[in-house]
């Protein structure tokens, strides 16, 4: 499951555990990332399901679910 | 140890010095001539650099982009073989615009921080004009650089490592420096040359690394090439100049300035900046500054809450008001006269190279 996938590569880049990741959580405001951590997170996403997400793709990514309906409609 | 030259676009500067771009309308033609003349590379500063045309509230995209082509043609009137680069800040809106614009001036870079330009080589892949990006980590550049490789198979012409002393808009958050969580110059300096290695050799091509952020003298310069950097970048020390384009007010607040008079203000832009203590400073201790007008200049802003407008406090000091916002490296006070440019980098070179022979 796409959001299972997600959800276990932000708790490893952001360092946090799995359970406070929710599809509905900001990564900003609730996760605590920062620009710098928004691009490592992006990449990792890139290279993990072997996608490409374009700058401007990428500046829509506010919350987790906008990470899952993004890969899922690739 | 020698002074190497520094090789940007092509061209060749005599000694490793880029006077870096400051905003708002600080560094302009004038500087920027002076310091090609000297034998150093130019940056001046896109923001908001209509702020003085009629019009600009109007419509500042249109302002700004007939003043930075007016700048630069000046500039290269007089001086067509310099290296002249352009800062434009990433948090800007219509970065992608101003980009684009300027990737067919006749300019040898585009400097970007204040943001990850992630997007930059999509602007100027196919051009003349060389991208650059201004980091305060070396996390910051391995994830631009590994950014650009991936998507743009891109190399910037050269990095700035910009530690906490410098000025205006600093790269470490409120409460990195409250906690003392930040990294000195020249560790930053010294990891960064270290991630950079794996893309050089890639690419096989040199990624100068330039240091920024409390460089003010030539000591300051010996010292931080000894610890590997490829060069400087110095911009507080280039407003105490006859030719900067700055107010004379700027100018004298700079050279008047004490120790205790540079502090660190909350900005629009999100992260802190460092200016000197006067009637605006002093007010946001305690209060907020109601803006008069917005241009939508940032992306960051978020409009509703800012403890005030950055360009309105910017540009009116660029105006001559000394009440408007001074922003100045953490160094200024150390600069008690104003001297030409060329009096300033053949000090620095002199004091520089007596330290790099003896030690």
């Amino acid at each position: 499951m796409v959001f299972e996938k997600v959800k276990e590569l932000i708790a490893v880049e952001l360092g946090i555990e799995e359970e406070t990741v929710t599809l509905e959580s900001d990564l900003s405001d609730d996760l605590g990332a920062d620009s710098l951590d928004a691009i490592e997170l992006i990449m990792a996403i890139e290279e993990e399901f072997e996608v490409e997400i374009s700058d401007s793709e990428a500046q829509k990514i506010k919350r987790v679910n906008d990470i899952v309906s993004f890969l899922e409609n690739v | 140890m020698k002074i190497k030259e520094l090789i940007i676009n092509g061209k060749t500067a005599k000694f490793p010095i880029i006077q870096g771009g400051m905003g708002i309308r600080i560094s302009l033609g004038k500087l920027a001539k002076a310091c090609m003349n000297s034998g150093i590379v130019a940056t001046i500063s896109a923001a908001q650099i209509g702020f003085l045309r009629k019009g600009f509230k109007d419509n500042p995209m249109k302002e700004n982009l007939i003043a930075l082509s007016e700048e630069i043609s000046n500039i290269r009137e007089n001086n067509p073989d310099g290296i002249l680069g352009v800062n434009l800040m990433h948090a800007m809106n219509n970065y992608q615009e101003f980009a684009e614009f300027l990737s067919k001036q006749d300019i040898d870079f585009i400097i970007s921080g204040a943001g990850l330009p992630v997007d930059l080589p999509e602007y100027i892949k196919n051009t003349k004009v060389k991208g650059a990006f201004i980091v305060s980590s070396a996390r910051a550049a391995r994830l631009l650089l590994k950014s650009w490789d991936r998507r743009h198979h891109f190399m910037p012409e050269f990095i700035v490592c910009e530690g906490p002393l410098a000025g205006g808009h600093l790269g470490f958050t409120k409460d990195d420096f409250d906690s003392g969580n930040v990294e000195d110059l020249e560790s930053i300096v010294r990891t960064t040359k270290e991630i950079i290695k794996p893309f050089e050799e890639k690419y096989n091509k040199q990624i100068p690394i330039i240091a920024a952020g409390g460089i003010n003298d030539g000591h300051d310069i010996a010292s931080i090439l000894k610890s590997g950097a490829d060069g400087v970048q110095m911009a507080t020390r280039f407003i105490a100049s006859d030719e900067c384009d700055a107010s004379d007010e700027y100018k004298d607040m700079i050279i008047k300035s004490k120790e205790e008079d540079i502090v660190r203000v909350e900005s629009p832009a999100g992260l802190p900046g460092r200016a000197i203590r006067n009637y605006l400073t002093n007010i946001l201790e305690t209060k907020r500054i109601k803006p008069k007008y917005c241009v939508n200049c940032l992306k960051t802003c978020n409009k509703s809450n800012i403890p005030y407008c950055i360009t309105e406090q910017l540009g009116n000091s660029s105006n001559g008001d000394n009440k408007g916002l001074i922003f100045t490296g953490a160094k200024a006070y150390l600069i008690t006269k104003i001297e030409s440019v060329d009096e300033i980098v053949k000090r620095l070179i002199a004091e520089c190279k007596i330290d790099l022979s003896f030690n």
